[in-house]
């Protein structure tokens, strides 16, 4: 059962109000250890560089789109199985669908409460506690 | 403010970009010249705009900007052309979610049916295209997908750990090359903010790489500098890539580094398996313990300071090794440190040695205890965000900083100069780095015109769609930076003159044809620094004016006698009087002829000059010069009589101190002086504002050319010159409104009050010979001259 304190998360976001959004509800859940990073490459470098529990990202951005991301981090040695949340909107199953087939572990959609994130994140990693 | 209100700040700040992107992008994508990416930008800036708004619960923003975004989708998938017809709609949705985020943001109610015809529109684009299908609306859309089977993960956090510390597999394939690899970086490589890390990581996914660090110059702890490196890395790579694959990796250091690179072999035999697993049996521990176990335990005791050495020196130590198992095998130049290494990295008994040639796992820690270092500075400038509050508060502490070391400049200087010497030279330096300081707080002031001109495609655009003419908006310099108080009060001088032109100054299509002209008529806005002022020009390749009609029109109105003759400058001129209007029609755009007289007045009011230039048939410029900044300024200060004022430098174009002989009386007016070969007329300053004079005759005043603008030049006869100062400007029209010929009041280094005067308008005041009893005099002599607050 992972405790939520301890998760490392790393956000990615080209938005900064709404990487601060999530950042604000992973706190609600009491996610402690947030990281940031403002596209795919970032998100790369970030992943390569430190263990991670979880990656959620949004799925446009400038520079390395999330799919993108998504496939650098299951083609990466180190962070392959680090869990993957896909942030989307309403309506982008098509995306939602890809997403799963390159590996995604979930998704979410914008916006979303604290419940249903904690709901998302506990489907995929097993019950925070 | 709450955290949600300011993320809600962040989110539209986010939406001014994402508009900026989207305003700039459209107009490509209909020239044809957008490439993909441009689309794509747009289309982001379009998706942010809908996906921040849904998270802060701006429900009309994400409806109308979903239509929006399907349409750009269409169109970024290829599914739908960009005709010229489709972007004019999309543009007029730019306008639409702009005026959408602009009620969010201040918190309007947006009226129910705002913007449904351009939605509409929209949706007909897309209805068109699918066919008759339509868009389905994304709020009806479920919030939940269905049936995607998504693969669960069983995670198990220390396997997780244990993998992310893994290497790659090391299964060679045949047709591999191996080669030679020296590499010593320079100082610049690391100054260029190149990181060694990040070459030899890239070296590494080439293939198996196999190098050993020279440790050999490592300097001792305490010597250590953090900005240089010490390392240098031999060994081979074995990779299935090409020389120029090999070669590109070192592509942006190549000059700044030693290296070598040699092809030791032809094709190699398909190699055995790397043992890349030892690496991977490092445990979690590795990526938090590694900081530590790189420099020995002892010389962690030793040094307190360790943890600066340490972020440089893991990073090429650690990397160093980046196949371990090879290191042991072989006799390596250096592994270790070499026996004369100076202490007391020498002194590592041997037992400690091996962290030095770490496991690759360790090695990609490295960087993330020092993640501000380890980014590349060529992701850009960077910046931070702070409340303008914060800023105006330093801005105004500044000013108060420069009145106090003005009054202290009098203070010292008003001492027995046995006592001043050596405080005068301290009071020098304290000026000199008050003005670098006040500079550098004027400098986060200040923003980039481009927060008013992109405000201007819009504009142009619907006016061209209303007066049915064909307009092109050209801009230039509009990363040009003034302070925040000007750019506010540039906007709407800056629409009324684009609006002119458009109006009154480009021709309809069919006229320029005739006129030999391209059908569509240019405007370019540009901004410049020049001269410590920025100059903004809008130039149009309209009619430009014609003086005919304008002088006629002026002789209607009475604004000119009927004998009087107007040079071409000055009949251009009358355009800024008020009441005037040339348009034959009147139209609703430019309104009744307030236009320019206004304009000029606000350009005024923030201390700036306008001025034109008319080329008749070929278009017309018109100039604004203004201040870079309306809190501190340089002034003259100057005595009239009892009273001491403060002249803004920027007015003044000389000082000087005639003989008697130069100036020739005139009836009816204070005088002319003769000023090399020209005839300048005189102001007396204690008649306008009512003051009597102490200068006992013409001999002793002093005068002041000064320059009201379009080049009419005018002497401001004072008693005394009292020196040159930094003034703060405080306004005054908060308290006591805008009185004419004051620009305001400022602190002088006495203590005392003085106001600030407006050069201009003193001489609108003069030449209009209202001057006995005009606002000025009366203001400053009446009700308010015994004690005036400034803020």
């Amino acid at each position: 059962m992972p405790v939520a304190a301890v998760l490392k998360v790393l956000v990615v976001d080209d938005q900064n109000s709404v990487r601060q959004m999530t950042r604000i509800t992973l706190e609600q859940i009491g996610i402690r250890h947030i990281h940031e990073a403002e596209n795919g490459k970032e998100a790369m470098n970030t992943a390569s560089l430190q263990p991670l529990d979880l990656i959620i990202s949004d799925y446009n951005m400038p520079e390395m789109d999330g799919l993108a991301l998504l496939r650098a981090v299951r083609g990466h040695p180190a962070a392959r199985k680090v869990p993957f949340i896909l942030l989307t909107g309403r309506g982008d199953r098509e995306l939602v669908v890809q997403a799963a087939q390159a590996g995604a572990n979930n998704y979410l959609i914008k916006p979303f409460t604290a419940d249903i994130l904690r709901q998302k994140i506990e489907q995929v990693m097993g019950k925070l506690s | 403010m709450s955290s949600l209100d300011q993320l809600k700040q962040t989110f539209f700040d986010e939406c001014s970009e994402a508009l900026q992107q989207i305003e700039l992008g459209l107009p490509d994508i209909r020239d044809g010249s957008g490439s993909e990416d441009t689309i794509n930008a747009v289309f982001r800036g379009v998706h942010s705009v809908k996906g921040g708004a849904g998270i802060f619960g701006f429900e009309d923003l994400v409806r109308f900007a979903h239509v929006f975004e399907t349409v750009l989708d269409e169109m970024r998938s290829g599914k739908l052309a960009a005709t010229q017809e489709i972007v004019d709609t999309l543009l007029q949705a730019n306008d639409v979610l702009t005026d959408l985020i602009s009620m969010s943001r201040s918190g309007e109610s947006i009226p129910p049916d705002f913007g449904s015809e351009c939605r509409a529109a929209l949706q007909q684009i897309l209805h068109a295209n699918s066919g008759g299908e339509g868009i389905a609306d994304d709020s009806a859309a479920p919030a939940d997908f269905e049936g995607i089977d998504f693969t669960p993960v069983q995670v198990d956090f220390d396997e997780v750990h244990a993998e992310q510390g893994g290497t790659e597999e090391g299964a060679s394939i045949s047709g591999e090359h191996e080669y030679k690899i020296v590499f010593r970086p320079k100082p610049e490589l690391l100054k260029k903010a190149n990181e060694p890390l990040y070459i030899i990581r890239e070296l590494k996914k080439l293939g198996a790489l196999d190098l050993v660090a020279e440790t050999d110059r490592l300097p001792p702890l305490a010597e250590l500098e953090a900005d240089r490196p010490y390392l240098g890395w031999t060994g081979t790579l074995r990779t299935t890539a090409t020389r120029e694959e090999v070669d590109d990796v070192f592509e942006f250091v190549v000059g700044d580094c030693e290296l070598e690179i040699t092809q030791i072999d032809a094709a190699l035999a398909p190699a055995p398996g790397a043992p890349a697993e030892a690496a991977s049996a490092a445990d979690s521990s590795a990526w938090e313990g590694m900081v530590g176990s790189v420099v020995p335990p002892d010389v962690m005791a030793e040094k307190p300071a360790a943890n600066i050495a340490l972020s440089v020196i893991p990073t090429p130590v650690v990397e160093a090794a980046s196949s371990v198992q090879a290191a042991p095998a072989k006799p390596a130049p250096a592994p270790m440190a070499s026996p004369d290494a100076p202490m007391p990295v020498a002194s590592v008994p041997p037992s400690a040695a091996p962290p030095l040639v770490p496991t690759l796992d360790r090695v990609e820690a490295a960087p993330a205890a020092k993640p501000q270092a380890a980014k590349p500075a060529a992701a850009g400038a960077t910046t931070t965000r702070v409340e303008l509050e914060k800023i105006d508060r330093v801005v105004n502490m500044v000013g108060e900083l420069v009145i106090a070391q003005a009054m202290l400049g009098q203070v010292v200087h008003s001492l027995p100069e046995d006592v001043s010497g050596r405080l005068v030279q301290v009071l020098e330096e304290v000026t000199h780095h008050t003005r670098e300081l006040k500079d550098s707080v004027m400098s986060m002031r200040a923003q980039q015109v481009n927060a008013v001109f992109q405000r201007m495609p819009r504009l142009v655009r619907e006016l061209a769609v209303k007066t049915a003419k064909k307009v092109k908006l050209e801009l230039a310099g509009e990363n040009t930076e003034v302070d925040r108080s000007i750019i506010e009060r540039l906007g709407d001088p800056l629409t009324h003159i684009i609006r002119n032109s458009i109006d009154h100054g480009i021709e309809a299509p069919s006229d320029r044809a005739a006129a030999g002209k391209a059908e569509e008529g240019t405007i370019r806005l540009s901004a410049e620094h020049r001269g410590g002022r920025i100059v903004i020009e809008v130039k149009d390749d309209g009619a430009g004016i014609n003086s005919e009609r304008v002088l006629q029109k002026a002789r209607d109105r009475g604004l000119v006698s009927a004998e009087a003759t107007l040079s071409d400058d000055e009949i251009n001129n009358l355009i800024f009087l008020p009441g005037f209007s040339t348009a034959e029609k009147i139209s609703d755009i430019s309104g009744r002829g307030v236009g320019m007289d206004v304009v000029r007045r606000n350009i005024q009011d923030v201390g700036g000059r306008i001025s034109l230039k008319s080329d008749r048939g070929r278009g017309m410029t018109i100039q604004l010069a203004l201040p870079l900044t309306l809190a501190v300024m340089d002034g003259m200060v100057i005595r009239v009589g009892s009273e001491t004022y403060v002249m803004p430098m920027s007015a003044i174009v000389e000082c000087l101190r005639p003989p008697a002989s130069d100036i020739h009386a005139l009836i009816g007016t204070p005088g002319m002086l003769r000023l090399r070969g020209n005839l300048v007329p005189l102001v007396q300053l204690c008649d306008l504002l009512d003051i009597s004079s102490t200068a006992s005759g013409s001999d002793e005043r002093v005068i002041i050319i000064t320059d009201a603008g379009e080049g009419a030049r005018f002497g401001i006869v004072v008693d005394e010159l009292c020196g040159h100062q930094q003034v703060v400007v405080k306004s005054i029209e908060e308290s006591y409104g805008s009185v004419p010929g004051i620009a305001g009041a400022t602190i002088l280094g006495n203590g005392r009050v003085a106001f600030i005067l407006d050069v201009e308008k003193l001489s609108d005041i003069a030449s209009s010979n209202q001057n006995v009893q005009t606002g000025v005099a009366r203001f400053v002599n009446g009700e308010s001259k015994a004690a005036v607050a400034v803020g």
